[in-house]
């Protein structure tokens, strides 16, 4: 009986300690379960606070910040991007396609820069919008490829800020410059009208003539209607001709953007020499081209860089008139300066220009002609400028006058692309 | 007359073929030239007719080459200058420096030819003169230097006696120097002798 007592004693005390054991580990997992929630808990915490300060940054930042999907549509925009865009609520505009608030005509553009960006490039684009409200504003994009864990472009982050106004700045300085060149052009119009006058009498002279001999022949009745072929292709000719004139006299004087094309220098030349051709012949000016050949074409508004050459050829030819030069030459020259620059040289043999005034020559106002503006040495660095060029002068007082400027050349010689493409590999 | 030629110097060949095709009409030769020191180069002057010449011209211009003919001393065709739209003034210049005429374009085409015509009728004119002066000289030219004291002085109308004082010759011999003169000369009558004189004395 005792040793059954004390049996059972042994088997209670080791089923306590088997239960305090038990319940000891239990609350020993607890415990780790609830640390672990806390470290989790932490760690969300940490996250959010991260977010949140972001967010706050973003919230904050006073230009607009967007993310995009690659379709366009608006997955997140910040409130200073809201206002941008011209929305009233979020809603206005995340979840549409961003090009709701894009110009139609750069539309296309845009989805070009899209397309790079989610091809893994940075990008700054500028592009007109018309926002929510119906505003026309130019905006300037920063865009760059947002990634994932595994690296995958999930979104693009633009930030994009307004750019109107200095826009607008930009646009009136160049309006500016257009309109003076206008100016320019008209002022010259008087002294054009006893040219144009010239070149149109010229073609007419010749016309009638031929037309008379035509007359004259048929009513004489001795002639065949082959032999008047040659007279009456003539007249055709001539009228054209005179067409042409007319066409240039249009293009001079119509008030007109700069258009830039691929120019070739040497028919500008030419052209810009045809134009003072009179002017120089009045005041017995011999005017020489020293044309380089097989020039690489320029960059440039051609009517514009015919103004400066005229420019320039007028002020040699009146220079040298004025100083009665015994000697009137006026020498016009282009050549490569290297692979990207083109130069153009006018240079007469006229008096020269004094040392202390060479630097003045291009100040507005400037002239020592007697009826002179002193706009036509201004306006012309000015275009030249425009086209990223520069407009020097250099003369020694007896020595003549030389001005030069320079354009730059598009598209080099298979000679320069190949040196080019061996020192890359 | 059928055998003028018209000059035409003008730098535009369009012009230039149009002159030939018009002044062609009333069978005149015609000869074009690009510039003045084209003609200058290969103009032959024993050719009668006239030049039409441009007053504006690259390099010589028409005045100027009227100023080199000119300098030249010896005989030039008449020039009728074309002057273009306001060019007026040089014409006047020009026609005071000698030029036969001047047509402002654009011209009536029989006025040009009406012009040209008178022009090379001026020209024959000149030098038919200028045939008789050169022909004049040369009849000139064949008397002894003897025969030519005695003509100075019958021209200054001494008698024989007083020409064989003052030569210290015989009446005789004076008097057969006096045929011989009359002789080389052509001269029917002493005024013609006279006359004669005169005329070769202003060539």
């Amino acid at each position: 009986m005792w040793l059954g007592a004390v049996a059972l004693g042994g088997f209670l005390a080791v089923g306590l300690i088997a239960f305090v054991y038990v319940l000891l580990r239990l609350r020993e997992e607890q415990q780790r379960v609830r640390e672990k929630e806390a470290e989790h808990q932490g760690m969300l915490d940490r996250l959010q606070e991260n977010e949140n300060r972001l967010r706050a940054i973003i919230e904050s930042e006073p230009e607009c910040v967007k993310l995009q999907a690659a379709d366009g549509t608006v997955l997140e925009i910040n409130p200073a991007g809201l206002a941008l865009v011209g929305a009233e609520r979020p809603e206005d505009i995340i979840g549409r396609k961003i090009f709701t608030v894009v110009a139609p005509e750069y539309r296309d553009y845009y989805r070009e820069n899209m397309r790079r960006v989610f091809e893994g490039e940075s990008v700054v684009y500028e592009f007109k919008s018309i926002t929510l409200k119906g505003r026309t504003a130019w905006m300037e994009s920063h865009a760059v490829p947002l990634r994932d864990a595994r690296g995958n472009i999930y979104a693009l982050l633009g930030i994009t800020r307004d750019i109107t106004e200095h826009k607008w700045a930009e646009e009136q300085a160049r309006r500016h410059q257009t309109e003076l060149a206008r100016v320019a052009r008209l002022s010259t119009m008087g002294e054009m009208a006893t040219g144009i006058a010239h070149e149109l009498n010229q073609p007419l002279s010749a016309i009638a003539n031929f037309a008379r001999g035509c007359l004259r022949r048929l009513r004489g009745g001795e002639v065949a209607c082959a032999d008047l072929v040659v007279p009456l292709e003539e007249i055709c000719q001539q009228a054209e001709r005179a067409g042409e004139v007319m066409r240039h006299v249009r293009d001079f004087v119509r008030k007109r953007e700069t258009r830039m094309t691929a120019v070739d220098i040497n028919r500008v030349v030419r052209s810009a020499v045809k134009l003072t051709e009179l002017e120089s012949r009045q005041q017995y000016a011999h005017v020489s081209l020293h044309l380089a050949p097989e020039q690489p074409r320029v960059w440039a508004d051609s009517i514009m860089i015919e103004q400066v050459i005229c420019n320039l050829l007028r002020n040699s030819v009146e220079a040298m008139a004025e100083a009665r030069s015994p000697h009137r030459e006026v020498k016009v020259k282009t050549s490569r300066r290297d692979d990207e620059t083109v130069e153009i040289e006018v240079s007469d043999t006229g008096p020269g220009i004094d040392g202390a005034l060479i630097d003045q020559v291009f100040d507005q106002f400037f002239t020592t002609k007697p009826d002179g503006v002193g706009m036509g040495l201004s306006i012309s660095r000015s275009i030249v400028e425009s086209h990223g060029g520069h407009l020097r002068a250099e003369s020694r007082a007896g020595c003549g006058t030389t001005f030069r400027f320079t354009l730059r050349a598009i598209g080099r010689t298979l000679a320069t692309n190949e040196r080019r493409y061996s020192l890359h590999h | 007359m059928s055998d003028a030629t018209v000059f035409i110097i003008d730098d535009d060949q369009a012009v230039a073929r149009s002159l030939r095709w018009l002044i062609e009409t009333v069978q005149l030769k015609v000869e074009t030239f690009t510039s003045a020191q084209d003609f200058l180069d290969h103009y032959d002057a024993d050719k009668p007719g006239c030049l039409v010449l441009d007053v504006r011209m690259p390099g010589m211009s028409g005045l100027e080459l009227q100023e080199r003919l000119t300098a030249r001393r010896s005989y030039h065709p008449p020039i009728i200058f074309i002057t273009g739209h306001g060019d007026v003034q040089m014409a006047v210049r020009a026609v005071q420096a000698g030029a036969f005429d001047f047509v402002e374009k654009p011209f009536n085409d029989q006025d040009l030819l009406d012009r040209i015509q008178k022009a090379i009728t001026h020209d024959a004119g000149q030098r038919g003169k200028e045939e008789q002066r050169s022909q004049l000289k040369a009849l000139f030219a064949s008397l002894t230097p003897r025969e030519r004291e005695v003509l100075d002085h019958v021209v200054e109308g001494m008698s024989n006696k007083g020409i064989a004082n003052a030569l210290g010759l015989s009446a005789k011999t004076v008097e057969v120097h006096r045929a011989k003169v009359m002789e080389k000369l052509h001269a029917r009558s002493l005024s013609d002798l006279v006359k004669m004189a005169m005329q070769n004395q202003a060539a």
